[in-house]
């Protein structure tokens, strides 16, 4: 066997061992029930609730944000994240929490919001005035 | 129902979907006649045709860029490619950003390079120019289509940049034939895409995507002729010309997210920034693999399918990233127009090439017998391209777990943490891939005297020791064994390709281009290593709730102490070495910049050492939904500075302002009073200082009110010292007049008081007067992080001398190719 052979099948043993280590690392997406019962650091998509006060008070605690939030059960929760109000979050049409249960608060260490883009955003804007003709 | 419009200019649009037709059928053409001008090369119609075929298509690409540069330049928002990625003010600049915005308009950009690339290899190809060409207009094809917007059996292909707004949405006010005078503006630009880095970041990075057909050409076409050896020769230079641009592209990228971006750094392990730099190591690999090939003829499978793949990686970026599938999990993806069957079937097309050329062809590559020796660089290259290439399964895999769970219908989701995920990955690879550059530079092609090699890799293994122990004492990364290792196998490459180097200095000038190139790429990981690692936030809240926050969890994300830090303006905060002070904030619309002071003092004189002011600025912007940051960084030659304002206060109204005007009262911009009851010579407190009551005035007079027999009318003068010692006399005035009490009072303006004299107490012998305070005026505050990058220039600085490398290589291969 030509030693390039051989280091080809290594190579690809270690890609694949690669590959399956790779999935060990991977998470899951979970709503705020399944976030309570696993204790451990997972996905959680939802809608903000607009209803609800966002509270950030940047004089008190600059690193203090929580908001309520629906999971895909329509589950409420609070969540809080350790950081500043990030700053379009009234806008989002959908939030990708990054962050572990701890009693009945989510911490979040992370926030993903899918805002409407400017594809979808198809709204013109008119202006009242109608030229004169 | 017809409605004749008013005012719309429909002549540009309708010559450009003109073009976009005539640009998909002559791409068509040109791939169908160089098809047959290779298979019938005695026939020299064909080859013409598809000349015809190249240049109307040239034309095309040509006129469609002016036409929508023209409708974007001159704000003809009857077209909704202007209306949604352009606006009134702005700067020509970025109105060339905002061209580039949408998808319609990058699709554009990538066939205008590739029709370019291809005027190049029309006249310099030469006995190659049908079979290349004919894969380049195949690929010109299908991004041809990308632009056509028209139905066929139900289904659009394409989307075309010449729609009309009130045909790509359906409102009101398109009932209205004066509907155009009606809409004011565009929707504008993407305020973090209004950087002057994103005019010249998308065009190289295209241009790099672009020249990637070439190599997949060239080696499609060797396959295909049966000329095997020799699309090497020609190839080569074109895959370094791809490797240069493509890289200055992806760092340009970087370098944007460093300067335009708040995530804070210059790389993200974002799926967008992976499928660039995948594509990228793929032909790094095949530039490697074909080297080895042409000195030693062992690797010839491999550098071509390495050629071949990374164009088709190429396409599998552009189909993740417009096609929306990464959806979730990636910041900036774009969102779908509808077009990820074309995209797929772009991909499957080139998928299925590769694999039919590399199959049909299995039998008749050249292959030699003899086996290569283990001193022998040819057979480090190849293990190299191999590292490399395993490395980019590793991206990809994560990468695209998205894909799989659309493919599978799993619902697995992505690494929490992919910065660190990554990094443990691409790291070991980086440290074997650094290893094999160092060591393969003292190996001979076929067979190296061992003795010599080992004498002067050993030389170079000591010397980097020392060196790399001095980097990791000074830098501190002595905290993390994969921060030893790849510091060290970075200097190791470092000065086994300066001896390189030196050895060209000294005449042997071929070798320069490689040495260059793999003395950048060393620099640029160090520095991009140095910086990752020890960066530290500046801004840490030290002062604030940690014992009660951390839960005596030490370094735990969810309670650790914050990452921003509150500024009251003209109060200076300590942060590390550097005293800083928000000193004010001017306005340039729609900008607001925050004027940062960073001093650095001397710890016994107490002067000042170091000062300097950031305007990071933020973009308050109703549509994008509030503050957006943009960084301001401090560049030295040892550490940036990155300070990002993420809240500020919004200019503070007089709370008045909501209350009608019949119902005030003038008592509400205060606090509620205080009532005290005083004698003369009495001292008390306010906020900002202390009153003295000096005495009655039983003199007091009023204008228009006439003193009657019976009536009392009494001034109290207080005198009013503030802190600074400047002071205010102040009299108000307490009035008896026909039996009733009435007060007035009076105000010290500057300190925000109003005194009232409302009583007179015989029995008690007191005075009482009631004190009015007005609140403290809200000062100017901002939250903001601060990142402090060292050696971060190491990184830029890497990037330009791999560049250059690329460049010098590039001129030799091509030197040695007219010498063949």
């Amino acid at each position: 066997m030509k030693k390039s052979s051989i280091i080809l099948i290594v190579i690809i043993a270690v890609a694949i061992s690669m590959i399956l280590v790779i999935y060990t690392d991977s998470s899951t997406y979970a709503n705020f029930t399944e976030a309570k019962e696993k204790q451990t650091e997972l996905y959680v998509v939802g809608v903000l609730n607009k209803e609800k006060a966002l509270h950030y008070d940047p004089v008190k605690d600059a690193n203090h944000f929580s908001f309520f939030m629906y999971d895909s059960d329509s589950t409420e929760c609070q969540v809080i994240f350790n950081g500043s109000k990030p700053q379009d979050i009234e806008r989002s049409e959908q939030i990708v929490l990054t962050g572990r249960m701890d009693g009945n608060i989510f911490h979040a260490s992370k926030i993903l919001m899918k805002c409407p883009s400017k594809y979808n955003k198809d709204q013109v804007e008119v202006i009242e005035t109608t030229a004169s003709l | 129902m017809d409605v004749n419009y008013v005012g719309e200019q429909l002549l540009p649009g309708q010559i450009g979907q003109f073009f976009v037709i005539l640009a998909f059928g002559s791409a068509i053409l040109s791939c169908v006649s160089y098809f047959f001008a290779t298979q019938e090369p005695d026939i020299k119609s064909w080859r013409t045709m598809g000349r015809i075929g190249f240049w109307t298509n040239l034309l095309s690409v040509v006129s469609i860029g002016s036409l929508l540069f023209y409708i974007i330049y001159n704000h003809l928002f009857e077209y909704h490619y202007a209306w949604a990625h352009s606006s009134r003010s702005l700067p020509t600049h970025f109105i060339i950003s905002s061209f580039w915005e949408g998808q319609e308009g990058s699709f554009w950009l990538w066939m205008f390079w590739q029709v370019l690339l291809g005027a190049v290899l029309l006249f310099r190809a030469k006995s190659w120019e049908s079979p290349v060409m004919t894969f380049v207009m195949l690929s010109q094809t299908f991004l041809a289509s990308m632009l056509i917007g028209i139905e066929f059996f139900g289904s659009r292909i394409g989307s075309s940049p010449f729609i009309l707004l009130r045909d790509a949405l359906v409102a009101p006010i398109f009932k209205d034939p004066n509907y155009l005078s009606m809409i004011a503006d565009g929707s504008g630009l993407n305020a973090t895409l209004q950087n002057y880095w994103m005019v010249i970041h998308p065009p190289t990075l295209f241009l790099g995507f672009a020249s990637m057909i070439v190599p997949f050409a060239y080696a499609a076409a060797g396959l295909w002729t049966k000329r095997f050896k020799e699309w090497i020769t020609p190839g080569l230079p074109w895959a370094l010309f791809a490797v240069m641009v493509l890289g200055a592209g992806i760092i340009m990228g970087s370098f944007w997210a460093y300067e335009a971006l708040n995530f804070g750094g210059f790389w993200a392990w974002d799926p967008v920034e992976n499928v660039s730099i995948i594509p990228w190591l793929t032909l790094i690999a095949a530039v490697h693999v074909m080297v080895a090939y042409k000195n030693s003829g062992h690797g010839f499978f491999t550098a071509t399918f390495l050629a071949l793949i990374s164009f088709v990686l190429v396409i599998y970026a552009s189909y993740l990233t417009r096609s929306g599938v990464l959806g979730e999990t990636s910041v900036h993806s774009f969102t779908s127009l509808g077009m990820s069957g074309q995209l797929i079937a772009f991909n499957v097309t080139f998928l299925l090439l590769t694999i039919l050329f590399l199959v049909m062809r299995n039998k008749e590559m050249p292959s030699t017998q003899k086996e290569e020796d283990i001193y022998s660089r040819e057979f480090w290259l190849f293990i190299g391209g191999l590292v490399l290439t395993v490395a980019c399964i590793q991206m990809i895999a994560t990468t695209s777990i998205p894909v799989f769970n659309t493919i599978f219908g799993t619902k697995v989701a992505p690494p929490i943490d992919p910065i660190p995920h990554y990094n443990k990955y691409q790291g070991a690879f980086a440290v074997v891939v650094m290893l094999l550059t160092a060591f393969t530079q003292f190996l001979k092609y076929k067979k190296t005297d061992s003795r010599k090699f080992w004498a002067a890799t050993l030389a170079s293994f000591i010397m980097a020791f020392i060196i790399a122990g001095l980097i990791i004492y000074f830098a501190k990364l002595y905290g993390n064994a994969m921060y030893i290792l790849l510091t060290f196998t970075c200097v190791f490459c470092l000065l086994a390709n300066l001896r390189v180097l030196g050895d060209a200095v000294k005449g042997k000038w071929r070798l320069a281009g490689s040495a260059v190139a793999h003395i950048g790429f060393a620099l640029l990981l160090l520095g991009a290593l140095i910086a990752a690692a020890t960066n530290e936030v500046m801004s840490v809240n030290e002062s604030k709730y940690i014992a009660v926050q951390n839960f005596g969890k030490e370094g735990d994300k969810f309670s650790d102490p914050g990452e921003n830090l509150f500024l009251t303006q003209d109060e200076p905060v300590q942060m590390g070495d550097y005293r800083v002070t928000y000193i004010g904030d001017s306005v340039a619309s729609p900008n607001v910049y925050y004027k940062i002071k960073y001093e650095r003092l001397d710890e016994e004189s107490g002067q000042v050492k170091e000062s300097f002011v950031l305007r990071p600025y933020a973009q308050n912007n109703p549509d994008m939904g509030g503050l957006i940051g943009t960084p301001g960084t401090h560049h030295s030659i040892t550490h940036d500075i990155y300070t990002l304002i993420t809240a500020a206060a919004s200019e503070s109204q007089a709370k008045a302002s909501g209350m009608p005007e019949e119902e005030k009262t003038g008592y509400e911009d205060y606090e509620e009073p205080a009532t005290y009851q005083v004698n003369i010579g009495d001292t008390l407190r306010y906020r900002n200082g202390y009153y003295v009551i000096e005495g009655i005035n039983r003199n007091a007079k009023l204008n228009n009110i006439p003193k009657g027999p019976d009536d009392i009318i009494v001034g109290l003068t207080i005198k009013v010292v503030t802190a600074d010692n400047k002071s205010y006399p102040v009299e108000p005035v307490f009035v008896i007049k026909d039996g009733n009490t009435y007060d007035f009072n009076k105000d010290v303006a500057e300190e925000g008081l109003r005194f009232r004299f409302t009583n007179i107490l015989p029995k008690e012998d007191k005075l009482e007067i009631m004190l009015y305070q007005k609140p403290l005026p809200e000062k100017k505050w901002v939250v903001f992080k601060a990142i402090k990058f060292p050696f971060i220039n190491f990184f830029w600085a890497g990037t330009i001398i791999m560049t250059l490398g690329f460049g010098l290589s590039i001129y030799r291969r091509l030197k040695d190719g007219k010498f063949s």
